[in-house]
């Protein structure tokens, strides 16, 4: 296995590791940061894609989604906030609105 | 294998290791440093590919603005409910599952290479990414990109007070 | 020249006019639209027959219509206007106008006045097509339509539920006969291509004979002409029928409706004539209606139903003349009949009338006094029915009489026997209605004496024409008349002596009748009563009409009734169709309730559907990528 695939390998993997974070932790700040754990594993695969190509634009396409990122978590926080203002717990169990 | 091959495969290791220590840290203080750790390690790797620029910001933005701001939101929280002493909910098995499939599935795209993957093994962007010509060419070419994108973080930051603001009428 | 299309239409337009404008237009539009169109109609009617007259040509010819063109033939509404369908229609619209007339003063106080003529319009028009017809078709159009009217007015008080069931007994009755019609006419038109009727005899008066069995075709035929023409055993409709209001009895049960199956055979007498056992089988069954309805009108005490047997008698008469092959004999007969029995009952009415609805002659008696005229143009009328030279009736009846006993093709000495001996019954009971009702001392109550009054002078005037009817009809010689079109039958050589003999006998047997029931009933119902209870079984039996009703209801309308419930309704429709529907219903919730445990509330579960969803795509773009 060459480098270029060891990296897929992993992007992929911090994929899945953030997507089992997400079904199966409790938590919800738990689950907010195993989606940035997830979001890393694709920026990875495309940095490794970036760098093999002569040009930079791949490389400016990771900066801004590290813009994107910060931008969400910044909302996304105050939100899971407000949430476990109202219900006085960061269960995401206990969030079952939309049973039915 | 040669010291930078070396290098990227512990690196690699790391983010893994952040990874797993993730699902599986009861508090989320633990669970957070987890991911400071993994996050390092990943600049880690794309230091070693040579693309500097990305590495620093991976350090500057991700592991000090957003886990930062994240740290600060588990500090003010009390966490210890229900999440706490039953860290997995009664999804655990079907989700490794899925998360397993999904990882082979995509595992065995990669590798079967041919069309799904287009991957150029020893191709190497080389010197474009060092921090004096990344640099240039990215204020000459994409600076337009750049300017939207601090409109972007201007939403962000109105969304998010509106949010608090709304949140706080919500309960007075 | 569209005469005769004019005939047939103008009381279709009396059934427009009446029916869509009629209940708001007031009782004078109605009677002055209902009566005047359908006398419009006769003139034009005379008109025709003048012209027909006038002319060389065997009938007058006209096409009113292109129904359909299937293929390369095509099927139309033509009218054809020979002697047949000008003594048909005259009949038509003469004694039809004259009942038109007589129902303004009987249905004055009717509450459905312009329904009433409005149906009544609406019969005219399906007679007129019936007996104006060319071919089958339309002819068939007509025999529905006269049936359809039937029902509508036999059950026009339809709230009372017994009448209602009249209409419908009728009218079902008429359907098991129609059915034979259909498979005749289904096979005249397979073998010959042409449903018009005089290609039709032509084609079995020709050398060659058509490729099919005249007497199946004849059979087929005369099952229509039972149901329409109540003959055993599709008569049980006709005595019911007298549910409804007296003039309709007259006109449609008595005067015309009931005469359109000795009108189709005798306007197929080119099969009739080369269909031995047919005709045979027409003779047996007309005489036996005639015999037995004449046995059961002895006994009726209900003064329309007495009326309604002796049509089913008459009818038999007609149709034993049309047996023996006497075609025009037979129609002179339905002239006369017409006469005569629309007169008896209009009469009828008017009693009906004067007793304020009383139709039991048990509580009659003594109105000879009270009502004279309506009683003169009975007692005239009754003596027709009977056979009194020189009116109407003896003339028709007692050549019917020679026929049956001297004709080649079927007459015989025991069907002389038999109808003989119905005529003496007819005799009998018709003057036994004719003393009870007006010559014995009075049985009424006296609030009913009180109350008895002359009909109306619409009423009477009608009552008098049709009783000087009665008197010189039978002056004109028909089945003469008719001799072109209806070759007469043929009496053999060897009996030509008799017919003398046979009229004196005739007259003395009508006279014996006369005798018979003046000697019964002449002071009262004692000695009728006591006779009646030296041979009870058999008054039971007369009385109950030989239960043929309920024969029919323990053979058809049960087991029918049977299976509706228990196999259509409650297997067919509740378990099949219900149960298929309910149970899909039920699977349907069924399903949605386990579907619906997908959606638990809880966040990550959705996620993870939603990640084997991607997979699934995953796989399958790789599999076929």
């Amino acid at each position: 296995m060459d480098r270029a695939q060891l990296l897929l390998m992993t992007g992929i993997a911090l994929f899945a590791i953030g997507l089992a974070g997400v079904i199966v932790r409790r938590n919800a700040l738990v689950m907010l940061m195993c989606m940035e754990l997830m979001l890393n594993g694709v920026i990875l695969t495309l940095v490794t894609f970036a760098q093999q190509t002569a040009t930079i634009a791949g490389a400016v396409l990771v900066l801004l989604i590290f813009v994107v990122a910060a931008s969400e978590i910044g909302i996304a926080i105050p939100i899971v906030l407000l949430l476990s203002r109202q219900r006085r717990s960061l269960d995401v169990e206990t969030y079952g609105e939309l049973k039915g | 294998m040669n010291g930078g091959t070396l290098l990227t495969v512990l690196f690699c290791a790391g983010a893994l290791t952040g990874g797993v220590l993730m699902l599986i840290a009861r508090h989320p203080m633990r669970v957070a440093l987890a991911l400071i750790g993994a996050m390092l390690s990943l600049a880690g790797v794309y230091a070693t590919l040579g693309v500097h620029v990305i590495a620093v910001f991976q350090v500057l933005i991700y592991v000090g603005a957003v886990m930062v701001f994240m740290v600060y939101v588990i500090m003010l929280l009390d966490v210890r409910d229900p999440s706490f002493l039953h860290r997995y909910g009664g999804t655990l098995l079907p989700g490794v599952a899925v998360a397993a499939l999904l990882a082979a599935g995509l595992a065995a795209a990669v590798s079967g290479g041919g069309a799904a993957v287009a991957l150029d093994a020893g191709a190497d962007g080389g010197a474009a990414f060092l921090v004096q010509p990344f640099s240039a060419g990215f204020l000459r070419e994409y600076w337009l990109h750049f300017e939207l994108t601090s409109v972007l973080l201007l939403a962000a930051v109105v969304a998010a007070v509106a949010v608090i603001r709304g949140g706080r009428r919500n309960d007075g | 020249m569209n005469l005769l299309t004019l005939i047939v239409l103008l009381p279709l337009a009396g059934f427009l006019l009446n029916g869509i404008v009629g209940p708001r237009a007031g009782r004078s539009f109605v009677s002055v639209v209902g009566c005047g169109l359908p006398i419009l109609a006769f003139l034009a009617a005379v008109r025709c027959f003048l012209q027909l007259q006038g002319s060389d040509a065997a009938a007058l010819l006209e096409t009113a219509y292109t129904w359909a063109s299937i293929g390369g033939t095509s099927f139309d509404i033509g009218f054809y206007f020979d002697r047949l369908s000008a003594v048909m229609t005259l009949i038509v619209t003469g004694v039809g106008s004259l009942i038109h007339v007589y129902s303004i003063g009987y249905m004055k106080d009717d509450a459905s006045y312009a329904r009433y003529f409005a149906y009544l319009n609406l019969f005219l028009f399906f007679m007129l097509l019936l007996v104006l017809g060319r071919s089958l078709l339309t002819t068939f159009v007509g025999w529905e339509g006269v049936g359809l009217a039937s029902y509508l007015l036999i059950g026009f008080w339809f709230e009372d539920p017994e009448k209602a069931a009249a209409g419908k007994k009728a009218f079902i009755t008429n359907r098991v006969g129609d059915a034979g019609f259909l498979l005749g006419m289904f096979l005249l038109y397979h073998t010959l291509g042409t449903l018009d009727m005089d290609r039709i005899n032509e084609a079995f008066n020709s050398p060659v004979l058509p490729a099919v069995s005249a007497s199946l075709v004849g059979v087929l035929l005369f099952i229509g002409a039972m149901g329409k023409s109540a003959q055993i055993p599709l008569h049980v409709w006709l005595p019911d029928a007298m549910a409804g209001p007296t003039p309709v009895s007259a006109l449609i049960h008595a005067a015309t409706m009931v005469t359109a199956g000795v009108y189709l055979v005798a306007r197929l007498n080119g099969i009739y004539a080369h269909a031995p056992e047919a005709s045979q089988l027409i003779t047996v069954l007309g005489a036996a209606t005639a015999f037995f309805a004449a046995t059961v009108a002895i006994v009726q005490t209900d003064i329309k139903k007495v009326l309604a047997y002796s049509t089913l008698s008459q009818l038999g008469f007609m149709f034993v003349a049309l047996g023996v092959g006497a075609y025009g004999v037979a129609v002179f007969h339905l002239y006369t009949h017409a006469f005569f029995k629309a007169c008896l009952f209009l009469g009828a009415g008017s009693v009906i009338h004067a007793m304020s609805g009383e139709q039991d002659i048990r509580r009659m008696g003594g109105l000879a006094r009270k009502i004279p005229v309506t009683f003169v143009t009975f007692a005239v009328a009754t003596a027709a029915i009977a056979g009194i030279p020189p009116l109407a009736g003896f003339f028709s009846k007692d050549e019917i009489l020679w026929f049956a006993f001297s004709s080649e093709t079927g007459g015989s000495t025991l069907l002389w026997l038999v109808m003989s001996f119905t005529a003496l019954m007819t005799a009998f009971y018709m003057f036994r209605l004719l003393w009870v009702t007006f010559l014995t001392p009075s049985r009424m109550t006296h609030e009913a004496e009180h109350h008895v009054h002359e009909s109306p002078f619409s009423m009477t005037g009608v009552l008098v024409v049709l009783a000087i009817l009665s008197a010189i009809g039978g002056f004109i010689s028909i089945p003469h008349f008719l001799e072109p079109l209806l070759p007469l039958a043929r009496a053999q050589e060897s009996l030509e002596h008799y017919e003398k003999p046979l009229i004196v006998l005739s007259v003395l047997l009508a006279a014996a009748g006369l005798a018979g029931a003046a000697f019964v009933y002449r002071g009262g119902l004692a000695r009728a009563d006591a006779l009646a209870a030296r041979w009870p079984r058999l008054h039971r039996l007369l009385s109950g009409k030989y239960y043929v009703d309920e024969l029919y209801d323990a053979v058809l309308n049960r087991p029918l009734n049977w299976i509706s419930d228990r196999v259509f309704l409650g297997l067919g429709d509740r378990f099949l169709i219900d149960g298929t529907l309910n149970g899909l219903a039920a699977t349907a919730q069924r399903a949605a309730g386990r579907l619906s445990r997908v959606e638990t509330g809880n966040l990550q579960f959705y996620v993870a559907l939603a990640v084997i969803g991607i997979v699934a795509c995953l796989g399958w773009v790789l599999r076929h990528g």
